[in-house]
């Protein structure tokens, strides 16, 4: 898909998990340190980081903009990264892949691009917390009433329509502590989108597994496709059903297929 | 007519100086327990003993017991929508995280996390990339995901002391 957009995605040698928002929660410390040493990585390579994950996107941003801002927390910071030879020097930008898509693409040039349409299909989009939350770190997006995501979906002919709790969490993070509370939470936002769409789109992968694996392990059966964006906009962008790996989505795409 | 044992709590007035320090924590005291956070909270929606503001509360008194025993610290999802709708900024899902790393400090860490850190220190990841994962990008034609550099991970978690402190065994390389 970022081919189809003229986007160069490079891997970052050598990187890692950034410890997620787990880590800052057991220390302080290890938590930036860890989440440092991947941007750092990027800015040798003189490249921005781009995140396929909510979580990365928060946890990336927050650390990236915390030791640009504050000059004794990056001083402690780079005292440990001095043991791998690395500095943070805060020379790069994080970015999730919607922020790039809509600030770096632009809406406009992907309108143009699209080779399929999607009209008449009603998609329920679940943004999930971190692409929003917390603003005064993010800095994307209206936190209450988001519209990038949803235009992203628009601009297919498919239409993102409002529901009840769309902003709520999918509770992921709760799966290892509390299993049955996190499918709860999971389940009840499928069946309000069973009601008000005819798939779930997730701009975050921990989104996307939360909404199948609850379904897929529920006793009742829900049926509400869970499809990832870069999926639905390949598709829309004249990219096939195979090159997005949709035969590996887990509930039935049969809505999707009848455009194809 | 029995009256009921009055509940003893041990209050601690030093533990909220020592909670101020941590970055995200440093709010608490503005508190005015509006209860914004717990009516906004989609785990205090459906669990009784999850309450946000009592969790602000109980810190401000130094309850250490009341907070660390049990789960309930470790059940915030991280979804920030009480951060974000605090009409006083207190940040409370990042004073969760603070209340959190002292929980540590004293030997409470929720099996799953020491499990996840467990995992960062041996693979590089909270979930391991397998074979598995990377032959299905091979179908894909996609090129393996990115070797973890473990040395510098490593290298990280003694440093910090994050080893000692959670008393993970590290891989030597």
């Amino acid at each position: 898909m970022a081919e189809a957009l003229g986007v160069e995605l490079v891997d970052m040698k050598g990187s890692g998990c950034c410890g997620t928002t787990y880590m800052e929660s057991i220390d302080h410390k290890t938590g930036l340190a860890m989440a440092a040493r991947n941007i750092c990585i990027a800015e040798e390579m003189g490249l921005d980081i781009v995140t396929l994950c909510n979580g990365c996107f928060e946890v990336l941003t927050k650390v990236n903009k915390i030791l640009k801002e504050e000059k004794k927390l990056r001083d402690e910071v780079n005292g440990v990264l001095i043991e791998l030879n690395r500095e943070f020097k805060g020379t790069v930008e994080v970015k999730h892949f919607v922020k790039m898509l809509v600030e770096d693409v632009g809406i406009d040039k992907i309108e143009g691009l699209i080779k399929r349409s999607f009209k008449g299909l009603k998609v329920a989009v679940h943004p999930g917390c971190h692409l929003l939350r917390p603003s005064d770190i993010m800095e994307f997006d209206d936190p209450e009433v988001p519209i990038f995501f949803d235009s992203l979906i628009n601009v297919t002919g498919a239409q993102s329509v409002n529901y009840p709790n769309k902003l709520e969490c999918c509770a992921a993070a709760l799966l290892a502590v509390r299993e049955e509370l996190a499918s709860k939470i999971a389940l009840e936002k499928v069946a309000t989108v069973k009601k008000y769409a005819d798939i779930m789109v997730t701009s975050c992968p921990f989104c996307y597994l939360q909404y199948e694996t609850s379904q897929i392990t529920a006793s009742e059966s829900y049926d509400v496709s869970v499809i990832h964006l870069p999926q639905l906009l390949g598709l829309a962008l004249g990219l096939n059903y195979e090159e997005l790996a949709l035969y590996e989505n887990r509930i039935d795409t049969s809505k999707i297929k009848e455009f194809l | 007519m029995q009256k009921e044992a009055p509940k003893i709590f041990k209050v601690d007035p030093k533990f909220k100086h020592e909670l101020l320090k941590i970055t995200g924590a440093e709010k608490i005291m503005l508190c005015f327990q509006c209860g914004t956070c717990t009516a906004d909270c989609p785990v205090a929606l459906r669990v009784n003993e999850f309450r946000p503001r009592q969790i602000v509360e109980d810190a401000r008194l130094g309850l250490k017991e009341t907070l660390f025993s049990g789960d309930t610290l470790w059940l915030c999802t991280g979804c920030y929508t009480c951060y974000e709708r605090c009409p006083q900024d207190v940040k409370v899902t990042d004073m969760i995280a603070a209340l959190r790393t002292l929980a540590v400090k004293e030997g409470y860490i929720h099996p799953s996390f020491r499990m996840l850190i467990d995992s960062m220190a041996k693979n590089g990841y909270i979930y391991e990339i397998t074979d598995f994962e990377n032959e299905l990008r091979a179908d894909m034609g996609l090129p393996a995901a990115p070797k973890v550099n473990l040395d510098e991970v490593s290298k990280i978690m003694k440093k910090t002391g994050l080893n000692k402190l959670t008393g993970i065994t590290m891989e030597e390389g």
